[in-house]
């Protein structure tokens, strides 16, 4: 009897360690999110319910539990909910908000930014949160060099420092920059982790365990009651290639203005299903209640969505990252060879040529099914600082925007005035001097961009330009892309919300300059200008002002066409009717997505 | 025999040596590294990738890298997968792979020799007839159908045609939600038949129709020597001279099919374990080979070539076991 009143006893305390009881009252630090109110980003979204399960589908396994040392949305599309900042996304305008810090002031020189944080607010195992745990994912996570941290080199300043980050109380923390760096409020918004868990595998704080022990800490054989957060969801059930569900985090800070505690769902229930044809019937079928469906999904989805309960999400909202061809400005310069080719391809006048060759309107209508719109710069069309727009965060006019339309004719005039003509009569036009031009297009194994580069080929040969398409191997071409050995490539890029994240990219000096690379020690003008202006709209705190930058140096960027870009998906989802404000699903967020913003707003309608 | 044992035994040592050398080099020479795609995000750093090579060890020179990764295996350890961060075979194995593998492959070449075999006989005994040629054309149709089409029309009949959704019942997977965290009972039990049987119809017709081709194939290659022509004329019934006679020794090709179907036991039916969504070892390996994640390639290709060699062994120790013909010194 003793025994089992021990055994008893030490289930209760482990149970309590997995979860705590929650709080007894709303805390007076509560972050609160003022649903239905106008003139904020939530006017639209409805107050909910508490209770039930949502179920989604990710492509993929995570592969691990450990926020910092995840290098893939598989792994943080969960850790996002278990874990979150200072600062965040804000859930429906995507703007830069305060989440567990409940202010942060600047100080005047723009050097010193001081948050206060979310008095009385507890980890999941019912620990309190205090200034420790944040200098703890910093200092000793983030900026430690023992740990495979990808997020350290976003907090890496212009002159190459890091912010040092000190404690002023419990509650209070500074970050001093050395110099004024605005996208540094983006690196700010890294997940907290509990230093009362995960301090005994950090190295330099308990030198027993070996370097790089942090790394291989909460792995995905970790005991799931081991993982503690401060999100809205907490991991509490894995089964390999299955499934992943989270369960509500009972101290969860965030609650909605009716003084319900978020998230709304119990639940969440993610299922692993690797080939997207298997989601859709699932979500034929009822098993997943969102989904982020493909454009060839629409005339299957759409018919059956009265009958079935859910609605289909037709925007024209473009999805972030950018489709590109890329003219290696560079080619055969470490052989010393292809000397002309490499002059004709770094004459801007020949890239203009090659950008009115592109048929952007069949691009859209052939490949991605009539759902997408034209990319004319390096930044995402969602991103607020997007040159399309005349004003920070402003409405897509496009007004301004540097366009190189459809037309054959100016193309072939253009490549006529160079000297690119039929030298030979054979029918395909040369290099100024005579001598073949023979135009390579590469993209991987991808059914999209094998599409484009098709219909580019078409175009390029019907101009005279004797080009030809290879699908080679994703590897090879981020190789050829590196080495500066390719002619010209197609491939993409990830994108967010500000263009100081591409920086690697578009200045001179950039690992990923790579339609140049050679303008690091030679840059012209252009480069010059642009490596200062994204310098100039990262050095201030005013974002008009760092908008009238970003502006200027995307339109160089267009004229320069170092990439050329193409077109880009519109956002498309569906959702069952039951999922309450699935509907304010943006290509910010969405109730299933990588962020999972959206999910502590969504209820069912049915309770 | 167990000098044969252990002699075969001893063989697989420089063997597996000279897989590991082959797998090492074939890696390498693979175009990219684990890297690759961290290359091309705009926001990692020319440092950090450095920082990253270096913990990787992938700046080490081929020689040395495969040295290196020798030394640790002699001493048990074959390393911790890039990727997961967890050791290369609790990465292969890990959350019940191994035994759902096994459970899949083994109920699968149960049913499928069960089923397979007497349709082979039956159809090997009415050569030429109506019934040969209709268990011909579905044998056929079976081997030619893309096992992941077939798997993808069969959810989609479920789905569409069916409307098992209706019914609560779901596609792919091991187990409706409802069921993920419910403890085991009954109605559990029977949710995971209901998601093992598109996978033995799928991966068995797939197998079966070779079966059945094999042991038609055989067994008419039997029926027309000449001691079966003898028991014939000897007056036996034809019961006795097909299952007594001529069966036994029909059957030897596929005794070795039998042993050499072991390998497949873990590494087999990949696509249609992805399509149908249940965890094997196969895809935890195919998921290493698409991340390039080079610790888990070598390994899982060394256990699946360990298998191999003892698929072999066992297939030489059941040939000799079925046909007293053959003996091993």
């Amino acid at each position: 009897m003793k025994k089992a009143l021990i055994l008893a006893s030490l289930l209760l305390v482990s149970s309590l360690a997995v979860f705590g009881q929650g709080y007894d009252a709303q805390p007076a630090d509560a972050l609160v999110f003022p649903f239905g109110v106008a003139g904020t980003p939530y006017e639209n979204a409805e107050l909910g319910v508490r209770g039930g399960t949502i179920h989604e589908a990710s492509i993929e396994d995570p592969r691990g539990w450990n926020n910092h040392t995840a290098h893939e949305t598989s792994t943080t599309q969960y850790t996002n909910l278990m874990h979150r900042g200072l600062l965040n996304l804000d859930h429906i305008s995507g703007a830069v908000v305060i989440d567990f810090a409940k202010s942060y002031d600047i100080s005047d020189d723009g050097l010193v930014l001081t948050f206060h944080l979310r008095e009385n607010i507890y980890w999941s195992d019912g620990v309190l949160i205090t200034a420790d745990d944040v200098l703890f994912t910093y200092n000793d996570v983030i900026l430690n060099e023992d740990v495979d941290c990808n997020s350290r080199d976003g907090q890496i300043l212009p002159d190459g420092t890091f912010p040092v980050c000190e404690k002023v109380d419990d509650y209070t923390v500074t970050f001093t920059l050395s110099t004024i760096y605005r996208p540094i409020l983006n690196s700010l918004a890294f997940n907290l982790m509990p230093k009362h868990k995960l301090a005994q595998f950090v190295h330099k704080l308990n030198p027993d365990v070996p370097v790089g022990t942090f790394n291989e800490t909460w792995t995905l054989d970790t005991p799931l009651d081991e993982l503690v957060g401060n999100g809205p969801y907490i991991v509490t059930g894995y089964q390999v290639n299955v499934s992943v569900t989270m369960e509500r985090n009972p101290y969860y800070y965030g609650y909605d203005n009716a003084g319900t505690q978020l998230p709304y769902f119990d639940k969440f229930v993610s299922n692993i299903v690797t080939n997207q044809d298997v989601s859709m019937l699932k979500f034929r079928n009822g098993e997943i209640d969102v989904y982020g469906m493909r454009a060839e999904d629409i005339p299957i989805l759409l018919p059956e969505s009265t009958g079935k309960g859910f609605s289909v999400m037709i925007t024209d909202l473009a999805t972030y990252g950018t489709t590109w061809i890329l003219v290696n400005q560079d080619i055969g310069l470490a052989e010393g060879t292809d000397t002309e080719k490499r002059e004709i391809y770094r004459t801007v006048e020949f890239r203009e040529a090659l950008a009115h060759l592109l048929d952007k309107d069949t691009m859209v209508q052939n490949v991605l099914n009539g759902l997408g719109t034209y990319q004319w710069t390096g930044v995402s069309l969602p991103s607020p600082f997007y040159a399309g727009r005349d004003y920070y965060g402003g409405p897509i006019t496009e007004a301004d925007a540097v366009t190189f339309e459809y037309d054959p004719a100016l193309a072939a005039s253009k490549l006529d005035a160079l000297g690119v003509v039929d030298a030979d009569g054979d029918g395909w036009r040369d290099l100024p001097s005579g001598a073949p031009l023979e135009i390579t297009i590469n993209a991987n194994d991808n059914t999209t961009r094998i599409a484009y580069c098709l219909i580019i080929q078409d175009d390029f040969r019907a101009a005279g330009l004797n080009a030809n398409f290879q699908v080679i191997d994703f590897n090879t071409l981020v190789g050829d892309l590196f080495a500066a050995t390719g002619d010209i490539i197609l491939l993409g890029l990830t994108g967010g919300d500000e263009p100081n994240s591409g920086k690697n990219v578009y200045t001179s000096c950039g690992s990923l300059h790579a339609y140049r690379y050679s303008a690091c020690d030679d840059p012209d003008e252009v480069d010059l200008r642009i490596d200062e202006l994204m310098d100039l709209g990262a050095n201030t705190f005013d974002l008009d002002a760092a908008f009238g930058y970003y502006k200027e140096y995307q339109q160089l960027l267009a004229y320069q066409l170092g990439y050329i870009y193409l077109c880009q998906p519109t956002f498309l989802y569906a959702h069952y009717d039951f999922v309450g404000n699935a509907n304010l699903s943006s290509p910010t967020s969405t109730p299933g997505g990588n962020n999972g913003l959206l999910l502590e707003l969504c209820f069912d309608k049915t309770l | 025999m167990l000098t044969y044992i252990l002699r075969r035994t001893l063989y697989m040592i420089p063997l597996l040596l000279v897989v590991s050398l082959i797998s090492f080099s074939l890696i390498k020479l693979m175009p990219g590294d684990y890297l690759t795609t961290a290359r091309l995000n705009p926001q990692i750093t020319a440092e950090t990738l450095q920082q990253q090579i270096e913990r990787f060890g992938l700046d080490r020179s081929f020689i040395v890298q495969y040295a290196y990764w020798l030394k640790n295996v002699l001493t048990g350890d074959f390393g911790t997968s890039f990727d997961t961060r967890m050791p290369v075979f609790r990465t292969l194995f890990f959350g019940g792979r191994l035994m759902w593998t096994i459970i899949l492959a083994s109920t699968t070449l149960v049913l499928t020799w069960l089923i397979a075999i007497p349709i082979g006989i039956y159809s090997a005994t009415h050569q030429y007839k109506p019934s040969d040629h209709v268990v011909t054309f579905f044998g056929f149709l079976g081997l030619s159908i893309p096992n992941f089409f077939f798997a993808l029309v069969l959810l989609w009949m479920l789905v569409v045609i069916f409307r098992v959704g209706d019914h609560g019942l779901g596609v792919g997977g091991l187990l409706d939600a409802r069921f993920f965290d419910a403890p085991m009972s009954l109605a559990k039990f029977g949710n995971y038949l209901w998601h093992m049987w598109p996978l033995w119809l799928v991966i068995g017709t797939g197998g079966m129709a070779g079966l059945i081709r094999l042991m038609r194939g055989s067994l008419l290659d039997t029926l027309s020597l000449p001691y079966v022509q003898t028991a014939r004329s000897k007056g036996l019934k034809e019961r006795v001279v097909v299952y007594k006679h001529a069966v036994r020794n029909a059957i030897n090709p596929l005794v070795t099919v039998l042993g050499l179907s072991l390998p497949t036991l873990v590494g087999g039916s990949i696509i249609t374990a992805i399509v149908l969504n249940i965890p094997t070892v196969g895809r935890a390996y195919f998921a290493a080979l698409q991340q390039q994640d080079e610790p888990v390639i070598l390994g899982g290709l060394l256990f699946f070539s360990l298998f191999l060699l003892i698929g072999n062994l066992v297939a030489d120790f059941l040939l000799a076991w079925v046909d007293p013909r053959i003996r091993y010194n």
